[in-house]
């Protein structure tokens, strides 16, 4: 038999401590004398092998080196290596900071670099369009929730630096408390998550991560400046982050932004009070040593923006009116004043986090977050009210996280831990106005385990967690002091798998539960919402809602393609949705319609798909998209906003090396019409629309720094349009064309 | 590095005692300040040289429970006679609050007007008409002059009466107490309440 030397072997690298990929591993073959480099996503592979049993020896800055003797026969090699930090007492080696990279075997899409630099200025709901499968549930141009597989609010989770934010997100017209500038990278993970981050993570978790703070002697300073036509919005963001040269491991990072808008501007008109003011700030400072990480981060965010005028209506009869008339009545000019209806909202985030390496395998870890959420909410009101906020909320939560990871370069990694959530919420007094939902006390408890077993190219990932939570409440309808207990408990489990099929190709498939207890708002609502002219009442026996989502993934990648297809089932039992009664209800002020909080079994599922690929070297498509189906299995009827089939696609053209270049696209958005309605709507569901975006992205050196400058115009005809997401499409036509001029330096 | 490992656990206690002294506040009952609970339309009879003659009369419309998911409003039928000329005024209460609302829309005159609808002011066969008559001859509607036809093509009615806020007053158009479209100015609604008309 001869001998056949094409056989190969195929491996990854990755951090032990956090299963981060490790880039740039070098991996050596002693008896051949030759080796390979790790790729991006620390993938290697070394070709030309004769059977036989081969030395290997792998090798990356800072970190041990891993020796290993392997015995190949076929092509079936393939192995994960773990990589341990080197020790201090080593002179001349590096300390690297942490970044806890997500472990999960879900599809998981960040955005980072190029995408994120591109969406630099926009709010994070507008920033995460760009993941396929992410659209926004929104309330004109200012206020934009992110939307996973159809699910949003209190469904989906968003951490800011790994602790889940704690805001009002029950309202539809409440956007997330965070400031993208933050992130050094925002990802999207798809599956039901309630195993590791709690309950609620049931349509996806969005991490909005910073980067790893430096741990020697260096420091950066990132600014941007981002300037747009509509709105005349003004945006500056600086981020400074340093370490110090006396204490090894010790790094700093502050960062804060400002952003001024005014009045945006539709295709044919100014939109009356859509200005907003924003002002951030974030402060991280950490330690990173041998067995001790510590990190205490800041954040502040703080936001007034306006309300469309024409949105706030008195009664049923001016709705109606407005509805009919597609647009508002009175034509806007442009101003940066704010008046109301207005909200002011700000949130401060305070973490402590701290890891300890018990071993070389072991690593406890602590994380304590302290929130606190004021929402004001102004409407417009007669005399001296108009001053006092209508909606006065203070919601207070401490969180608490305290977990063991191991990670064997054996096969075997895992995370064990228990979660404690308190949350206090009061209304402010003096609002005049009988309050929306009452003042509670939230205690939530978690105890999770989960375990992933990596075998060369397949990974299996398992993990359970049981949950409690008590809730009380107490608020005073006119006299009458209305109090209730309730408790939750709820067990979740998932099962995962990741499979590497070739050196491009991957697949994963996790089926998941997930629970989220009912909101405050839906057992206790009970009030008039002046947006939609409605009495909106909650129901105090709700069930908990409970999912099984099923997501698979396949995703390819080599040097001129990508290609990534997504596809879910999601079966939701009482789901919680606001339904209209047909009853109206009539007051001195008009006629209300009377909506009320129902449960009923769902089906979610759909497909997200996303590729690119290289003609050759200057010209690039892209191509993206997602359809989502979601059915009320009971009376056979379908869900209101629910994001109807889209798709995005453009050509890039690019001149030019890397950090000195210059990139054209022109992109074309589309979206169908949503005809998957229920039977009441306010509106029926706008037409489809097409949207045609360009953008122009240069990088260029500047001495040792670095330069990026963009323009990008969107809605490059000036096109009217409606989207059915946008719960102003009532109100008005969507944003016009908007110029778009950004300056990144980093120096 | 011994003070830097204690760090974890100074946290844990304090984590501890921050989450048992956080709690929220007990509710306190709210007035609501912004309901209009009281409507009254109030007639005076005038003679021919616009001189009050009579004692005033009135009709109500109410609602105690304000905004809130409750009982309908009581509204009683409004009683006038053919042929006379009345002043009317328009009283808005808020009996939760105990607040006077007229007083309010008195000092943001310029932000409110009233507009008189239905079948007993719009339309060929309307038997009333609507003059407004408020101090410094503006537009609002608190105080006007309600003429009756002196041989009414309808006996019966819907008087509808709409307090439009933060409308364009300037808007054209707007200065007829009868302006159907008056949604066209622009604002909200803040009351809108149809009195049956009975004419004797």
């Amino acid at each position: 038999m001869a001998q056949n030397c094409n056989l190969s072997i195929r491996g990854k690298v990755i951090h032990l401590e956090n299963n981060e990929s490790i880039p740039g591993a070098y991996i050596w073959i002693e008896e051949i004398k030759n080796g390979a480099v790790t790729d991006l996503d620390g993938n290697f592979q070394v070709k030309n092998l004769c059977p036989g049993t081969y030395t290997i020896r792998i090798q990356y800055l800072g970190h041990e080196d891993i020796n290993d003797t392997i015995n190949i026969q076929n092509n079936s090699f393939n192995k994960t290596y773990r990589m341990k930090e080197g020790s201090l007492d080593l002179s001349g080696v590096e300390v690297h900071g942490h970044k806890d990279a997500v472990q999960t075997t879900t599809a998981i899409t960040a955005l980072y670099g190029e995408d994120l630099l591109e969406a630099r200025g926009e709010s994070l709901g507008e920033s995460l369009k760009r993941v396929a499968g992410v659209t926004t549930f929104s309330t004109g141009n200012s206020i934009a929730k992110p939307v996973i597989h159809g699910m949003h609010s209190n469904r989906i989770m968003i951490l800011n630096n790994g602790v889940r934010l704690e805001g009002q997100q029950w309202g539809a017209e409440h956007a997330p408390e965070i400031d993208p500038f933050l992130a050094d990278e925002i990802t999207v993970i798809k599956g039901a998550e309630t195993v590791r981050f709690g309950p609620e993570a049931m349509g996806g978790v969005i991490l909005v991560n910073p980067g790893a703070l430096p741990t020697k002697k260096e420091s950066t300073t990132d600014l941007y400046l981002v300037g747009a036509t509509n709105g005349r919005m003004g945006n500056i963001s600086v981020k400074h982050q340093g370490g110090s040269g006396k204490i090894q491991g010790l790094g700093y990072r502050i960062q804060g932004s400002a952003k001024r808008a005014g009045n945006i501007q539709s295709p044919e008109y100014y939109q009356r009070n859509t200005g907003l003011s924003e002002l951030n700030f974030s402060g991280t400072l950490g330690y990173t040593g041998k067995n001790l990480g510590t990190e205490l981060y800041y954040s502040y965010f703080n936001t007034e923006l306006g309300i469309l005028s024409d949105a706030h209506t008195g009664n049923l009869t001016d709705l109606e009116a407005i509805i009919a008339n597609g647009r508002p009545f009175v034509e806007g000019d442009f101003t940066y004043d704010i008046i109301n209806p207005k909200q002011k909202v700000s949130h401060q985030l305070l973490k402590f986090k701290s890891h300890y390496h018990i071993n070389s395998n072991w690593k406890a870890n602590l994380q304590y977050g302290f929130q606190s959420n004021h929402r004001q909410e102004f409407d417009k009101r007669r005399g001296d009210l108009n001053e006092q906020a209508s909606l006065d909320l203070e919601l207070f939560t401490n969180t608490l996280d305290l977990f063991v990871d191991h990670t064997h370069e054996n096969n075997f990694s895992g995370t064990w831990g228990v979660n404690l959530i308190q949350q206090a919420n009061s209304n402010v007094p003096g609002t005049g106005v009988t309050p929306l939902i009452p003042n509670y006390d939230m205690l939530n408890a978690g105890i999770y385990g989960m375990e992933k077993l990596s075998k060369g190219p397949l990974e299996v990932e398992a993990g359970a967690r049981f949950d409690y939570r008590t809730v009380s409440t107490a608020r005073y309808i006119g006299n009458d002091l209305q109090q209730s207990d309730l408790t939750y408990k709820n067990f979740t489990a998932f099962l995962g798998a990741y499979y590497q099929i070739s050196n491009s190709f991957t697949i994963s498939s996790n089926l998941g539960s997930a629970w989220r207890p009912p909101n405050v708002n839906e057992l206790f609502s009970q009030g008039l919402h002046h947006g939609a002219a409605a009495v909106e009442i909650g129901d105090e026996n709700l069930l908990s809602e409970k999912s099984l989502k099923w997501v698979n993934s396949l995703e390819f990648s080599d040097q001129k393609a990508s290609f990534e297809l997504t596809g879910y089932l999601n079966r939701i039992q009482n789901y919680i949705y606001l339904n209209p009664t047909g009853d109206t209800y009539v007051s001195l002020r008009g006629t209300f319609n009377v909506y009320e909080y129902l449960q009923a079994n769902a089906f979610f599922y759909g497909v997200d798909f996303s590729g690119s690929y290289e003609f050759n070297k200057k010209f690039s498509g892209y191509l993206k998209g997602s359809i989502i189906r979601a059915r009320n299995t009971e009376d056979d009827t379908y869900f209101p906003f629910i994001p109807s089939d889209r798709m995005d696609w453009g050509l890039a053209y690019k001149v030019g090396e890397d950090g000195k270049s210059h990139k054209f696209t022109l992109s074309n958005m589309l979206v169908a019409k949503q005809t998957r309605v229920p039977d009441f709507d306010l509106a029926p569901a706008p037409p489809a629309y097409a949207l045609f975006n360009f953008s122009y992205l240069k990088a260029m050196p500047v001495g040792e720094n670095k330069l990026n400058l963009g323009l990008q115009v969107q809605n490059l005809l000036n096109t009217n349009y409606k989207e059915y997401m946008n719960r102003f499409r009532y109100f008005t036509d969507d944003i016009g064309r908007n110029i778009t001029i950004k300056i990144n330096y980093q120096f | 590095m011994k003070t830097y490992q204690k760090l974890p656990f100074l946290a844990l206690s304090a984590a501890v005692i921050s989450m048992s002294s956080c709690s929220s506040e007990d509710p306190v009952p709210e007035n609501d300040g912004e309901v209009i609970t009281d409507v009254t339309l109030v007639f005076t009879e005038l003679d021919e040289s616009g001189a009050t003659v009579g004692s005033p009369f009135s009709f109500s419309a109410s609602d105690s429970e304000g905004i809130e998911v409750g009982t309908s409003p009581e509204v009683d039928d409004v009683t006038l006679e053919a042929g006379k000329t009345y002043q009317m005024e328009i009283e808005v209460g808020n009996s939760i609050a105990g607040e006077d609302i007229t007083e309010e829309i008195l000092e943001e005159s310029d932000e409110h007007q009233f507009f008189f609808l239905g079948s007993a002011f719009v339309g060929t066969t309307a038997p009333l008409s609507y003059s407004y008559d408020d101090e410094g001859g503006i537009n609002l509607g608190v105080k006007g002059i309600v003429v009756v036809e002196a041989s009414p093509a309808l006996n019966t009615g819907n008087l509808r009466i709409v307090l439009r806020h933060d409308l364009n007053k300037d808007f054209e158009g707007a200065d007829n107490p009868s302006f159907e479209n008056f949604v066209n100015a622009g604002g909200e609604t803040d009351l809108d309440i149809t009195f049956p008309l009975i004419l004797n």
